[in-house]
């Protein structure tokens, strides 16, 4: 069942600034990664799922209902993090969340308690006085206290230190284990890798590819970076039959799929002094996509 | 209809901005009703009498020597009908412009409500306001004239002026509203919610002056509220009408807008 579903959704600032043709789908119980620069279009699209802005064409649906007519109930069950702070700044970190709570009608606050305990947030002081972390934080539980079904974050980990970034992958893979459905975006490579299932790479307000992050790494091909004593050893590797990609005096490097263990046999009949392991990540993959012809 | 939470912060958020003006209203009504003189003509006649010109486009004529022809002449000519304004442009301008600009419209549209029930929240607020500081008016002028000049007030008169005033406001407030609904950022909801109702007030108190001038009343809100008419006890039913329409039509649009457009937070 698809949960969220955008369909043909464009909105045009002019300029190339907007979104063109974006079709995406998240299925139930699937964290699912947006990546993008600043600017793509990234936040345009998460505007339209929240019913903030309306679409020039196309149409989104969360749980079936469209987004930008049947906004107050989707909102019911859907916990959003926005991707700039910005609260009631004249009030304290307590009242804010208590506020949104009510506003929310959330009964039960212990879910919000748990989570202010889970990021040692001291949520006493005014928000004005606030540094830009504690702020995300306090963002981070009105996103997730009201035990939603739904969660759509723009940029979540934005200003947080990296232990809490830590904390807060955490959250969201314990999330994905209740079966919560997430839509993430996001510009840190290393955070959709280690949480999301599938990936959107959107470029100019194009989505440029879809990609499932468990087959991506599966058909990872590593690369490695082999430092030998000298260079007639690294000339005579270069015989035993391997992918070489790069040979750079006695440093050869060596693209390899799957098990590793016959390249370690080879190369113990070498002396060997250094050895790298490059990964082909998402990263790779992404500078692919926007390393094209039209970046001068 | 309305969401209690929303309408319990916004009154707190806008205590102090109320108090202020409280303040403000307090010494105005308080020196004013000390400036009457029952007896003889008060400092007040004898500058409207030297500079009528000025003081007329005061709104400020020489009374009917009566404390309530007194009051409204040299109190609710100027000081009571515009302050009140100055309070709801600012209140106006940040109940939704303010937080459209700020982004934090973002948690109250992230929240299972309807924006036309948020912004009729906001709308609610205004309103509130509005009547609590007409209420406070009344009273303090009350107060003051019991305390100074014990028996001279005509109560009756004195409540008819501030109810008539305060649709005058309402109306007003209407057209701020409407800005602030329709605007994305405070500069452009300011720009329109406090230029309105200065030009309305320059197009008073060049209207003021009489002569052929004088049909320039019609370009003004303001010139629906005449405290001389309504203490010589004219009907005022068609201004106030007017001005009630002016209230809905204002109120309904901005909210109608609201709720359709795109907001950019």
């Amino acid at each position: 069942m698809n949960v969220i579903e955008v369909k043909q959704l464009t909105k045009d600032y002019g300029n190339k600034k907007g979104v063109f043709d974006v079709d995406l789908t998240v299925k139930k119980g699937e964290v699912f990664g947006f990546l993008g620069p600043n600017g793509a279009g990234k936040t345009t699209t998460i505007r339209h799922l929240m019913g903030f802005i309306h679409p020039d064409k196309g149409q989104c649906f969360i749980n079936g209902m469209d987004c930008s007519k049947q906004q107050e109930i989707i909102q019911q069950k859907l916990g959003y993090l926005p991707g700039e702070i910005a609260f009631m700044e004249d009030m304290t970190g307590i009242k804010f969340i208590k506020f949104i709570a009510e506003m929310k009608g959330i009964k039960d606050f212990s879910r919000a308690q748990e989570l202010i305990d889970m990021f040692s947030l001291d949520p006493n002081g005014k928000i004005k006085r606030m540094s830009k972390g504690m702020k995300q934080k306090i963002g981070i539980v009105c996103a997730f206290m009201n035990d939603s079904d739904v969660i759509i974050l723009d940029e979540p980990t934005s200003g947080l230190d990296p232990l809490m970034q830590n904390k807060f992958l955490e959250l969201v893979l314990a999330e994905k284990e209740k079966g919560k459905t997430i839509f993430m975006s996001s510009h840190i490579f290393d955070e959709i890798e280690r949480t999301c299932d599938r990936t959107a790479i959107i470029k100019e307000g194009h989505i440029v590819a879809v990609e499932n992050l468990k087959t991506l790494s599966q058909s990872k091909r590593k690369s490695y970076v082999i430092t030998f004593a000298t260079e007639d050893m690294a000339a005579s590797f270069a015989k035993e039959g391997y992918e070489i990609k790069e040979t750079h005096g006695n440093q050869i490097t060596v693209t390899h799929k799957g098990n590793v263990k016959p390249l370690i046999h080879t190369l113990d009949k070498y002396e060997v002094t250094a050895l790298d392991v490059k990964t082909q990540s998402l990263e790779e993959l992404f500078m692919h996509y926007y390393g094209g012809e039209d970046h001068v | 209809m309305f969401s209690m939470p929303l309408l319990k912060r916004e009154m707190k958020a806008s205590n102090k901005l109320l108090i202020i003006f409280i303040y403000i209203l307090t010494i105005y009504i308080l020196s004013m009703v000390f400036l009457y003189d029952p007896q003889k003509s008060s400092i007040m006649d004898d500058m409207a009498k030297s500079m009528p010109g000025v003081m007329k486009a005061f709104g400020m004529v020489a009374g009917t020597g009566s404390l309530v022809g007194f009051i409204a002449s040299y109190l609710y000519g100027f000081i009571i009908l515009m302050f009140p304004i100055v309070f709801i442009i600012i209140l106006a301008n940040k109940l939704v412009a303010g937080y459209v600009d700020r982004g934090s419209m973002a948690y109250l549209l992230a929240t299972p409500n309807k924006r036309v029930k948020l912004a009729l929240t906001q709308a609610l607020c205004l309103w509130v306001n509005i009547v609590m500081l007409t209420a406070y008016a009344t009273i303090a002028l009350i107060i003051c004239s019991a305390l100074l000049h014990p028996g001279l007030l005509n109560i009756g008169k004195a409540i008819m002026l501030n109810l008539i005033l305060m649709v005058l406001h309402l109306a007003v407030s209407g057209i701020c509203f409407f800005a602030s609904c329709i605007s994305n950022d405070t500069k452009r909801s300011f720009t329109i919610g406090a230029g309105v109702p200065i030009i309305f007030y320059l197009i008073q108190a060049v209207a003021n002056m009489g002569g052929k001038l004088a049909d320039l009343k019609y370009f003004t809100l303001y010139s629906l509220f005449s405290p001389n008419d309504i203490i010589a006890g004219k009907s005022q039913i068609a201004q106030v009408l007017v001005l009630a329409v002016v209230a809905v039509v204002f109120y309904a649009l901005g909210i109608f807008i609201f709720s359709k457009k795109d907001v950019p937070v």
